[in-house]
Formats: structure tokens, sequence, C-alpha cells
């Protein structure tokens, strides 16, 4: 009998530890679970937040938004943006503050999203159908929500914005999807592009003509040739510094190198990459080679760009390319260092000069209950003013051509290399398959940048080919879908 | 022993001791366990089977809307992974299967021996006994994405590591690059056995001190040296830890995410052939590229092959895992 009690006391045990290690094992199982599960999880998330907008509808909006006692009688209109400045809420509604005075009904609540949560909060709100009435975009993203038949077409409200020559043209194809009607889905809002940033002591140093010297590939190529080995203040300056493969815009780097050879990413058929091509190809290897020739900074391919722009900014790079944004915090963070430094436009390949372009868009949500009151905000944050106020704030290019008459550009010697490179400004192609194929590019451009950095061995041109090669049979896979 | 002696009086003799009667006689417990079971059902059991039906599922951005009446597509998701050589799902999955093989390995194994040897030198009465604690836990209180974000800007070919490996302690004739190629490998084992270790020691610790000191005084008597007590007394009698520490480590170093997304330029980086895990390659191929179906499929791969070792581990240590009398 005792014994068969020990029997039953081991196997409770027994049972018992089971249960335990069972737990265990589901408990991190929920990781999986929930990475599965995204949409349903996701949904309450967003479910969450629209009862919040609903209570703050309530009881009134937040201390800082201009119009706070009361929001009887008033629409109220909701918004997602994106950190686009310093601080992301205040200076929207700054810039929102006129509009709100002269519009006494309507009343806007901002909610800003992170750029890393903002995609999944999108797609569930464009999947639930439980999203704000307006959205910023990011230009990569309008065709993909769009081809989930979410968002407004705006075509017929583009009057109200002076019509689409009112645009930078470059900015326009983000707006629709490519080669599936002339719809369009959003409004440009600002344009996010790279130039080149030099430091015009180091260029006299190493006897470069910025002016000339930064026109072509070639000429580009031989300057930072010259630069390199200089010393500025006892300290050797490295010729180029740009951040690797442990970043956000690793693409980005990468598009004009591949337009100025003469490549493209995807085929006129707009389901085949040709990120492959001999041309697309002579451009990544152009452009990886001057990191294998000594010219650009090797430890600086591991950051990311904050990092790298920290490196010029403490005078450790001779040039970089970024965005107009690195204008504002040289401004203000190093107005010494400032004046040493000039811009010009992305240099000219052989096969033509190209500049990135990306940015955001608005869009509104076809679940909007508040279209005309979205459209009316919208109208206002594309006139002239609206756009230089918020990009004072953000430190990106507004999109509308009259702004580049106005004191926006003429005040700031920096900004004119910005003005000249709208002439040749690109934008990715805008089709639905591109967000997806974003992370694939990331994956094989990361591969090439390994190959240059000798993880494989010694450098091989012809690994960086192959590279591409699978990149581009794994992208077409994506567009086909 | 007395504890069983009195428990065995205690228990009635049963006749029948079918299901529905044991469970009437132990209403209570049931009660009580009732709200965590439906937690689990909920939060753990739907989720988990929705994950395994996606798997057969076409699921990508134009069919989410759908979800679970995305078109039914059988094992193709499977066949994907596991064949079709233009998915990036395929070009990646074995790198990432062995990558987290040999993480998962030596993760085990450095953090148990680092931490059972961190818990018997605790366990030991010393000056400042309580601040060597308290200073030994405090990795295991940073949040593991800060430590991510942390020990990628330390690894940087100019970071802090490498001035001191080799501008002071020169151990390298030139700065190697911890972040990318092979030695990417080191660079997240590290972080993950220093937010590690603190826990396993914790739990070590705690084991250590159930045994009873007369053990050891009685092996001392006997003339049994350190050595010997502590392959005859500790590691026996902390088997069972051990072992419930060896699960946990199985299971969360294969689900290790946090530490090598972070470490990569804030998650948006490639750790590269050599450092990417099961979940980073999960989380892009689901969350970037948009193939849930196919990141569902290779997450029920990933399930099974842990369940595979938890199996083994099972038989391995089922005996440990009874309260011996």
């Amino acid at each position: 009998m005792y014994h068969k009690n020990k029997w039953g006391y081991i196997m409770k045990v027994k049972f018992l530890s089971l249960v335990l290690a069972a737990s265990l094992l589901a408990t991190s199982l929920m990781g999986c679970g929930n990475n599965t599960d995204s949409k349903a999880t996701s949904t309450e998330a967003v479910k969450e937040e629209v009862n919040e907008d609903s209570k703050t509808e309530d009881t009134g909006s937040e201390a800082d938004t201009p119009a706070a006692e009361t929001t009887d009688g008033k629409t109220i209109v909701t918004m997602w943006i994106m950190p686009n400045s310093g601080e992301p809420e205040a200076d929207f509604l700054t810039v929102m503050a006129p509009f709100l005075e002269q519009n006494q009904d309507i009343d806007i609540q901002v909610t800003v999203l992170d750029w890393g949560s903002a995609w999944t909060k999108i797609t569930t709100a464009a999947t639930s159908g439980e999203g704000p009435d307006i959205t910023q975009l990011g230009t990569t993203q309008v065709a993909a929500v769009a081809a989930m038949g979410a968002l407004e077409d705006l075509t017929g409200i583009y009057d109200r914005f002076g019509g689409e020559e009112a645009f930078v043209p470059a900015t326009l194809p983000t707006t629709q999807i490519l080669g599936a009607g002339e719809e369009r889905f959003a409004a440009p809002w600002f344009i996010d592009t790279r130039a080149l940033f030099y430091r015009k002591d180091i260029c006299e140093a190493a006897g470069v003509n910025p002016e000339t010297d930064f026109e072509t590939w070639d000429s580009f190529k031989a300057a930072l040739t010259k630069m390199k080995g200089v010393t500025i203040e006892g300290k050797e300056v490295t010729p180029l510094a740009m951040p690797g493969k442990n970043d956000w815009n690793v693409i980005h780097n990468f598009a004009p190198w591949i337009w100025g050879a003469g490549g493209e990413f995807i085929a006129d058929d707009n389901k085949t990459s040709v990120v492959d091509s001999n041309e697309a190809y002579e451009g990544v290897k152009f452009y990886t080679e001057l990191a294998s020739e000594g010219l650009m900074s090797m430890p600086a391919l591991e950051k990311n760009s904050a990092e790298v722009e920290a490196l010029f900014n403490s005078g450790e790079a001779a040039t970089i390319f970024t965005g107009a944004y690195e204008i504002a915090t040289l401004r203000r963070e190093q107005p010494e260092l400032a004046e040493k430094i000039g811009t010009a436009p992305f240099p000219a390949g052989p096969a033509g000069r190209y500049a990135f372009f990306g940015g955001s868009g608005l869009s509104v949500f076809n679940s909007s209950a508040n279209k005309e009151a979205a459209y009316r905000i919208i109208e206002y944050l594309m006139t002239p003013d609206a756009q230089v106020a918020y990009q004072r704030l953000c430190g990106n290019l507004p999109t509308v051509q009259a702004t580049y008459e106005t004191d926006f550009v003429s005040e700031e010697p920096m900004r004119e290399a910005f003005k000249e490179q709208l002439e040749f400004g690109k934008a990715y192609p805008s089709v639905a398959g591109w967000g997806p194929s974003e992370t694939i590019l990331q994956k094989g451009l990361s591969n090439v940048w390994d190959n240059v950095m000798g993880v494989y061995g010694d450098y091989k041109p012809e690994q960086t080919k192959e590279f591409l090669t699978q990149t581009a049979g794994e992208s077409t896979v994506i567009y086909n879908e | 022993m007395n504890r069983s002696k009195n428990q065995s009086k205690r228990i009635p003799k049963r006749k029948k001791t079918g299901l529905w009667a044991r469970i009437t006689e132990n209403k209570l417990a049931y009660y009580l366990i009732a709200p965590a079971i439906v937690a689990m059902i909920l939060i753990h059991f739907i989720p988990i089977v929705s994950g395994i039906m996606m798997s057969f599922l076409k699921l990508n951005q134009f069919t989410l809307k759908k979800f679970l009446k995305a078109p039914f597509i059988g094992l193709d998701n499977y066949r994907t992974i596991l064949f079709d050589q233009n998915s990036t799902m395929r070009s990646g999955f074995f790198d990432a299967l062995r990558n987290t093989a040999i993480f998962g390995l030596i993760c085990s194994i450095l953090v148990l021996s680092i931490a059972l040897l961190l818990a018997v030198l605790l366990n030991r009465e010393f000056k400042f006994r309580g601040l060597a604690r308290t200073l030994l836990m405090t990795p295991w209180v940073v949040p593991s994405f800060v430590v991510g974000m942390l020990w990628g800007f330390m690894w940087q070919n100019d970071g802090i590591i490498n001035r001191i490996l080799v501008d002071v302690l020169h151990l390298f004739p030139s700065k190697p690059y911890w972040l990318t190629g092979p030695a990417v490998m080191v660079a997240i084992i590290i972080p993950t056995i220093w937010r590690q270790v603190p826990f396993v020691m914790l739990m070590l610790l705690a084991g250590l001190q159930q045994i009873p000191d007369e053990f050891y005084e009685a092996a001392k008597i006997d003339g049994a040296g350190a050595w010997r007590c502590f392959r005859h007394i500790t590691l026996p009698l902390l088997k069972s830890v051990l072992s419930i520490q060896i699960l946990n480590g199985i299971i969360s170093y294969v689900y290790s995410f946090n530490i090598v997304a972070m470490m990569f330029g804030h998650g948006a980086g490639f750790p590269g052939k050599y450092g990417d895990l099961m979940m980073t390659n999960i989380n892009r191929n689901s969350f970037q590229i948009w193939q849930f179906g196919t990141g569902a499929a290779a997450t029920v791969i990933v399930m099974l092959c842990v369940m595979g070792l938890v199996a083994i581990w099972y038989r391995v240590f089922q005996n440990d895992l009874v309260v011996k009398e």
C-alpha cells in the first residue's frame, strides 16, 4: 500500500513537472503565437486607440491642442503622423494653428506613430477599416495600402491644391499605383532627398574645386582620391563616410548609383526585378568599390545614418550624402562648422543624373466619416506657407514648387543644391510589392557590403553580381503576388 | 519521509477512481486553476492553432484582409521554405537554423557553467556578499532591447570593445569587425550570456540554499574535499533545478530575438549569413516582406524542432523531476 501511494505521489509530481514544462514551452511559444496572429492583436491595439480617441472626443481634446475647451458641434478629424520633427505633435499643431483659428468648426486629433510600428498599424487600419481620417504615408507605402483598397481617390480634389502642376514633378508618381490607373491616392507632403555635403576647407587643402569636381562620378571619385590622406587640424579625414548595411537607408543610398549607371529596380512590366542587370551591377560596383579602394570609411559601414552624420559633424569625414535635415542640425549644433560646409547635387553617372526622392504623402482612409473636413486640412497643408512653415520645423523639403521661389531657399545657401536636385529627383517604382521587396533588397545589398568588407575572403566583384541575381529572383516572386 | 507517511494515512483508500469522481473530490483545486486555464486557452492555445492554420494559407498583403479565409494551399508554404530556390525564406532558412543551433548550444553551456560557478561562490559567506549579489543581478534589470542597442554600439569597429582589445591590450594586430561576418556569432552570444546569467544564477542559488549544511559537514568528516563535495553533493542535489534551467535555456535561446534584432541598426539591419537567427528571419519574412503564410510555416517548423528537443530533454531528465524519497 505504501508502495502504491508512493507511486501515486510520484505520478502527481511527474504530472506537475510535465505541466510546468508544458507551460514553459507554451509561454515561449506565445512569442510565435503572437507573431503569427498579428492581425488579432494589432486590431485590438487599434481598437483601443479608437476607443481612446472617442474618449477624448467626449471629454475634449488634449491640453496642447489649440481648441481645447469644447468639441460640441465641431468635426473632429483624426490624423496619424510620424515623428517628422523634434516635437512631432506640438510642431504639427503649431503649423495647423492658423487653420484651426479660421475654421472653428474643425478640430484635429493627432496621434504620432513610430516609423517602426507604423506599418503594422496602418495595414491593420487598412484591413479592419478602423483607422483615422487622414494618415501620413511614406512614398513607398502609398501603393501597397492603396492596393488593399483602403484609400480614398484624391484625384478629384487636386484642383484645390492648385492642380498637379503645383507639385515638384518627381513627387507625383508616388501617389499612384504604377500601371494600375491614373487615380491619385495621396497628396505629396514633403520630400526627403540626399545631396552631397562637403567640407570647403578640406577641398581647398586637397586642391578640389567643388564647383566642377562633384559634377560627375569620375570627377567625384578623382576628388575623393585627392582628399585621401589630407589632414585637417592634425586629424586625417576619411574622404567619404556613408552607412553600410545596419541602417534604414541602405537602398536609398544605392539607388542613385543604380539609376546613374542606367539600371532600374523593376522592368517595364512592373513584375520583374532587374536589379541584377549589367547596368545596375555597374552602379553598385562603382559605389561599393569606393570602399574597397579606401575612399570610403570601412568602420563607418557598420554604423547607421545618425552615427555617420555624427562622424561628419565631428569633422572626421570630408564628404557625406545626406538629407536636407543635416542643414538644420549643423546650424543648430555646429554653427562654426556649418560655415565651412557646402552642398552639391548628386553627381551625374554615365547614363544620367539622378537623386533619390523619398518622403511622405497624406492620404484619406475611405472608412473616414469626415472626408470633407479632412480634404480641407490637406488643402491647407499644401499651401506654400504651411509647407514652408512645417519644413522649417522638420528640415525636409516642401513638395510645392512655389515654395522654392521664397526666402526658404534664398536665406540658406546650403538649400540651393537641393533646389537644383529637384530637376533630377527620382522615386522608387510605386508598385504594391515595393514595400515588402525593400527588405529583400536590403538583405541583398547587405550581402554586397559583406563581400566588400571581406566576409567571404577577398573582395570578388562577381560575387556581388551573384547576390544581385539572388535578390532579383526573390524580389520578382514578391512583385508577382 | 514523515510527511509522505502522514500523507499516506490522510488520503483515504479509494475504490472508485474514475475521472469525474476525482474531479468532484478536488473541486476547489479546479476552481482555482480555472481562470489560468481559460487564460491559457485564450492567449496561448487559440493563437497557436490559428498560427498552424495560417501555415496552410496563402497569406500575404493582398489576402491579409481575409485572414483565415485566405486561399488554402496545403503544404505549399512548407515546400517553399524547404525547396524553392527563389524564395526569400529558403535562401536564409538553413543559415538561420544552423546559427540558432550553434547560438543555443553555446549559450546554454556557457550560461549554465558561469551561473553555476557564480552561484557556488555567492553561496559562501564573505564580506560584501549582499553587494556582490546585487551587482551581479543588474544585467537582468536592463531590458533586452536596450542590451542589444548598447552592445551593438560597443561592438562597432571604433567602439569601446575594440579600443580595449586592440589599443589597450594589443590582443589583435588590427581592429576586428564584430558586426560583420562570422564574428557576429561572438557579438550576439556575449550580450545574451551577460543578460541571462543573473537569472539562472539566482535560480541555482535558491537551489543551493535548499541543500542542508549537514551533508557537507558529514562529507568533510569523511575527508571529502571541495571538488568531491561539489560532485557528489551539490551537483546531484541541484539536478532538478539545473534540468529546468536547461529547458528554460533551450526555449529562450531558440526564441531569442530582441538582442540580435536591435544590435544591427536598431532593427533595420540584416544580421547576415552568420548571425541571422530563426526569430529574426521569421520576423523579417512575416512582417517586413509580408509572407505571413510562409512565416507561420517556418514558425511551425521551429515549434516542432523545439518540441523534439523538449521530448529529448524530458527523456534525459524525467527521473530528476521526481521528488525522491
